[in-house]
């Protein structure tokens, strides 16, 4: 049976905020953050938490991060409750909230990891042997950045670095917000590879939030979707994908006379998309059941006297469902 | 060896941002002479070194050179205490030090220990060559007892200001205008530039809880060689006493701000 690392159970969370209404004058506003989030994460998975900009995801990882206190709800990592054992869930975890700041610029990166090694209770010889392997690991060796000021470090670097500390204590959980967000390809595929390896290799749990769907698809065994502050959805990529209506869409290009439009109408399609660039069309055409249309489009273009370029049905994307799920809340 | 442990990290922090960065160790060790000179050429303008002596019991040049290395020392050991929560928001570290599952009092008693280094280092090149000048070789045992005494002052102003820390901090938020009022109030009242006997009777109940300023007394006392052993021990003792009391309160004060960020959030 596999261990349960995250328990969270209808999670509340408000924000007050001040409207100003002048110099002096300032209301009171409440912002519910979170609603009543619950899930649970288990080792040895990475689960992306997906949703619009303040949808509550940072809100859930800085609650299960022992780094903000919930109004109501309760949630354990490996049976430790997050406030009322913080300090045992602090030694069950590894964060990377930002991977642009969180450093001290005058410190070596190996000396800030030698740094918040100490802050985290590492005995000094393993925490030296965990440096170098950390670096061998994340390749900042090999970008010649360890004994480089981290205030000199790109983008990539401070990324790399941020999971490194992340991982400074081995701890069977880690907790990313966004860690490839505004890197390079190279190094995002580097750390979306580390990610998976952590988890079906070593048996990590990983909580992972990202708004690159691409990657979400990639790097993520189960999603949780969560929008205004509530899980809207949970699943595999498939399974989400399963939830959404089940609108297919079929690309069609090709050349041909300028009466694309008639065609469509009279095979009583109403939802669709033309492109047209010398003389090539580019369809798009939402529908419930295209393997029933495909033949009879064809059929009728071909006696149009138009030549088929390329013909293909797009399956939905975990965009796709992100965005159905995303105005489905609005 | 977890008190250990934050020591070490903190010495790295200071090695760092102190001893890395050349300018700020070179107006550290220059403070003190920068401020006598500016002091002194004031009071040439508008009286005289005669009358001064006469006043105080020391050379103006001495008097000074030892304030500004007090202060110096004090703020060396004492701001980074202060500022750390402001500091640590702004490069983004504060959650990632919130979460060091260690206790949370072995860090404020960790930062100050390194930046003793600092005040000996501007100690031996303030106060010791101008001792030596002004007292031959006698002096050399003056100013290392002015130094014993700074870290003393050094330390014992760590509790304070951890509870001042928690009640700024907590009560109006991590701003930097804020503190930027309360340090200069603070400076006055420990004492160091303007002696403790001259403040008036508000600003001298307020001195006389700061554990700091009775050590200040102790220097200023030695300085002008009026210094009865059994009165500096019971300015001692006073400052030991108001700075174990303030520990107590100073943790609490710390943990509410602390309780109070994990209620708001970190942004």
């Amino acid at each position: 049976m596999r261990k349960e690392a995250v328990v969270a159970e209808n999670l509340k969370k408000k924000y007050f905020t001040k409207k100003r209404k002048g110099v002096l004058k300032a209301e009171k506003e409440i912002v519910e953050a979170l609603k009543g989030v619950s899930f649970k994460i288990y080792s040895g998975e990475v689960v992306g938490l997906l949703g619009p900009n303040g949808a509550g995801k940072t809100t859930t990882v800085k609650i299960i991060s022992t780094l903000l206190i919930p109004d109501e709800g309760n949630a354990w990592v490996y049976d430790y409750h997050v406030v009322k054992e913080a300090n045992m869930v602090r030694k069950h975890l590894g964060v990377l909230l930002s991977v642009e700041k969180g450093f001290y610029g005058k410190l070596t990166g190996r000396e800030n990891l030698e740094y918040f090694g100490l802050l985290y209770g590492l005995r000094r010889d393993e925490l030296r042997k965990r440096i170098d392997y950390l670096m061998k690991l994340l390749e900042l060796d090999k970008l010649g950045a360890a004994d480089r000021l981290f205030e000199e470090y790109s983008l990539g670097m401070k990324a790399r670095l941020g999971l490194a500390r992340a991982l400074l204590r081995d701890p069977p959980l880690l907790l990313l917000d966004e860690p490839t967000l505004g890197l390079d390809p190279p190094s995002a595929r580097k750390i979306r590879e580390l990610v998976k390896d952590l988890a079906h290799k070593e048996g990590k749990a990983i909580l992972y939030t990202t708004h690159n769907m691409f990657e979400a698809e990639i790097v993520c065994d189960r999603i949780i979707l969560i929008n205004k502050g509530r899980v809207v959805a949970e699943g595999t990529p498939e399974q989400l994908k399963s939830l959404i209506p089940a609108i297919r869409t079929i690309n069609m290009v090709v050349k041909g006379s300028d009466n694309v439009k008639p065609i469509l109408q009279s095979l009583n399609i109403e939802s669709y998309k033309i492109e047209r660039a010398n003389g090539i069309y580019n369809i798009k055409i939402n529908t419930l059941k295209p393997e029933e249309l495909l033949g009879e489009l064809l059929k009728k273009f071909v006696n149009n006297g138009y030549e088929t370029i390329s013909l293909k049905i797009e399956e939905p994307t975990l965009e796709d469902v992100f965005i159905y799920f995303a105005e489905k809340g609005e | 060896m977890s008190l250990w442990n934050m020591v070490l990290a903190e010495t790295k922090f200071v090695y760092g941002d102190v001893f890395r960065r050349k300018s700020v160790l070179l107006t550290m060790i220059a403070y003190p002479y920068i401020l006598a000179l500016f002091v002194i050429l004031l009071g040439y303008a508008m009286g005289s070194r005669q009358v001064f002596i006469e006043k105080t019991g020391a050379p103006p040049e001495i008097f000074f050179v030892t304030a500004g290395f007090l202060l110096i020392s004090i703020l060396g050991v004492s701001d980074d205490l202060l500022w750390r929560p402001n500091f640590e928001l702004w490069l983004g570290t504060l959650q990632y030090v919130l979460i060091s599952p260690l206790p949370r009092i072995y860090r404020y008693i960790a930062i100050p220990i390194p930046r003793l280094l600092i005040v000996v280092l501007v100690g031996a090149t303030s106060i010791i060559p101008i001792s030596i000048y002004y007292y031959g070789l006698g002096g050399l045992i003056e100013g290392a007892a002015i130094i014993l005494m700074a870290l003393l002052s050094g330390i014992f102003f760590t509790t304070p200001i951890m509870v001042i820390m928690g009640i700024i901090y907590g009560a109006g938020g991590e701003s930097w205008r804020i503190i930027n009022i309360v340090r200069p109030l603070l400076l006055i009242l420990l004492g160091a530039y303007y002696p403790r006997y001259l403040m008036p009777l508000m600003g001298r109940i307020v001195s006389y809880l700061i554990p700091s300023s009775h050590i200040v007394e102790v220097i200023q006392l030695m300085m002008i060689d009026k210094l009865n052993v059994l009165y500096a021990l019971s300015l001692i003792g006073i400052a030991t006493a108001l700075f174990v009391l303030y520990a107590p309160i100073g943790i609490k004060s710390i943990n509410y701000w602390e309780t109070k960020k994990l209620k708001e959030g970190i942004r």
